[in-house]
């Protein structure tokens, strides 16, 4: 059945079609960083993905190589660079490990409220962001942000900067927690839990949004499993799998929280397991301020300097993006052998060309966005 | 590394991995986190597969690729492995001389092998034979170097681009 003449039809049936090759990136706001891919494109159909990375790359292995265990802590706040803290404590556990120091209590509890805190703000950064990725242009970044800012100011005031606090030690904190800053928090969880609210109201319930999510590049277990995909896209396809209570690190042993789960691993799945996963951090808080004791927060037997004779260990901690993973090995002296960051937004990224191959290109870009990758993170 | 005599022959996981798998010769000992399995590269394939199939190991998840210089011309290559179904995790060792650097792909067996190893080769120059993609991942894409191999010197990395293998770039 034909709108058009016969002889028109035939010559639009003739029409060579060639695939077009489309440059996304690396400097352009879709990719979140200096992300670039290659997309072949058929029409509006993507036929192929190629990505392309490593242009953050900075070493960061070949300088912790060449630098004493803690003068290299800085560089580790550099690869999350949206949750700082969390990769701090991943180093840090990774540190101790081999050097075989004990955490005080207190510090402990600091340490995992501020990985919380962490965990909060690069998902508000997710939902600002992934607004802006499906078309709410700058709304819910400016909602995000509110929050954002806000939390920032609490790492400042710990440790004198908002992005990169260096603010763990192996062993132990910095510094205590200024005055009244526990009860401060408290008011903290409240604003954030009105920021999520408002970002809820304004994504969840705009029908737009969800059609446009619903649906769109879902993913299997198995498959997820065998891509090494880790975090919230993980729990979207349906596995109840998180690090902080399948291999409990730290105190979370101690804490009481559920781990969000979608079904289809769709987008909206994991957007949404994003936005309940901050509810969850927030009451993870609420007990660390709870249980928290009074005493020390660093090792008071502490060496001046670190000297580590062999040994070797595989740190895995449930970063913001999913399994961040720190591989050590040290050989004697004050600089460790070899250190290596499994890092979760290199691992999931991994598998963007199975997900974005046969999709539209606008889809490509929001499949991009649902990844919540971290360039920092991804080229090391 | 040195173990004390009282140690078990196959400690932790190892034990079970030998038990399912006692048809490949492999030797055990333990790191700070987990059991650490040394096998020839000529048994890798083997062993990896044994464990991802096995219903009572089902190692079906590859967390982490390590490549490492070891000195006195000997790579490292280590692999984090871990179990979904039975929450248990084991780290495999295999150790190559650099004259004979070529170790088997792990691509067929974990999609999540691509990029790491795709790393693990350009940062310290291990071979992975039977890799789909060959290609530098983090480094430039005409860049020859092994960053990470320890005779490799920190921030001269500029002075050295374009001139191993011909390739052009910059000359000083």
């Amino acid at each position: 059945m034909t709108v058009w003449p016969e002889e028109r039809a035939q010559t639009i049936d003739s029409f060579n079609t060639v695939d077009m090759t489309i440059n996304v990136g690396p400097q352009h706001p879709a990719t979140h960083g200096v992300f670039r891919m290659v997309l072949t494109v058929d029409g509006e159909v993507v036929v192929d993905c190629e990505p392309y990375i490593g242009y953050l790359h900075r070493g960061l292995e070949k300088l912790t190589e060449n630098h004493d265990y803690r003068q290299s802590m800085g560089w580790w706040d550099r690869t999350d660079y949206l949750a700082g803290m969390c990769c701090e404590g991943a180093y840090c556990m990774a540190v101790e490990k081999l050097a075989g120091l004990e955490v005080p209590e207190r510090a402990e509890y600091i340490r995992v409220m501020m990985m919380e805190l962490s965990r909060i703000n690069s998902h508000f950064m997710f939902l600002g962001a992934f607004g802006a990725d499906v078309g709410s242009f700058g709304t819910s970044f400016v909602y995000a942000w509110r929050e954002r800012e806000r939390i920032y100011d609490f790492f400042e005031e710990v440790s004198g900067d908002r992005m990169f606090p260096t603010y763990f030690r192996p062993g132990g904190l910095q510094a205590d927690l200024p005055e009244n800053y526990e009860s401060r928090v408290r008011w903290l969880l409240g604003s954030i839990r009105q920021g999520i609210e408002d970002l809820d109201g304004l994504l969840t319930g705009n029908e737009i949004f969800v059609e446009r999510c619903r649906g769109l590049a879902p993913m299997t277990t198995e498959r997820a499993i065998n891509l090494g995909i880790t975090g919230p896209i993980l729990r979207a396809t349906g596995l109840p799998w998180d690090l902080r209570k399948a291999q409990p690190y730290s105190v979370y042993d101690r804490m009481k929280f559920e781990i969000p789960v979608g079904e289809q691993g769709d987008i909206f799945d994991r957007y949404f397991v994003r936005l309940s996963e901050m509810y969850q951090s927030t009451k993870i808080i609420e007990q660390c301020l709870d249980q928290m004791p009074k005493g020390l927060v660093l090792n008071p037997d502490l060496p001046k300097t670190l000297r580590i004779d062999n040994a070797e260990c595989y740190i895995r901690t449930e970063g913001t993006k999913g399994e961040y993973g720190v591989y050590a090995m040290a050989r004697g002296g004050v600089k460790p052998y070899r250190m290596k960051l499994r890092s979760p937004s290199f691992c999931n990224l991994s598998a963007l060309r199975e997900m974005v191959v046969g999709s539209y290109v606008a889809d490509a870009i929001i499949i991009l966005g649902s990844l919540d990758i971290v360039l920092g993170e991804v080229d090391k | 590394m040195t173990q004390p005599a009282a140690a078990p022959q196959y400690p932790g996981i190892s034990a079970l991995i030998h038990k399912h798998l006692s048809n490949v010769p492999f030797t055990a000992t333990t790191t700070g986190t987990d059991a650490d399995i040394h096998v020839a590269a000529e048994h890798l394939l083997a062993l990896v597969e044994g464990m991802n199939q096995k219903p009572e190991l089902a190692f079906d998840m590859l967390a982490n690729v390590t490549g490492i210089d070891m000195g006195e011309d000997t790579l490292a290559v280590k692999y984090n492995l871990y179990s979904f179904t039975h929450n248990h995790r084991v780290q495999v060792t295999v150790t190559v001389a650099w004259a004979d650097r070529v170790i088997p792909s792990l691509t067929g067996i974990y999609r999540a092998a691509d990029w790491h190893e795709r790393e693990a080769a350009e940062m310290v120059g291990v071979v992975f034979a039977g890799h789909p993609n060959p290609k530098n991942l983090l480094l430039d894409e005409d860049l020859r170097i092994h960053p990470l191999l320890k005779s490799h010197p920190l921030q001269t990395v500029e002075i050295l681009q374009g001139i191993e293998e011909g390739v052009p770039g910059f000359k000083f």
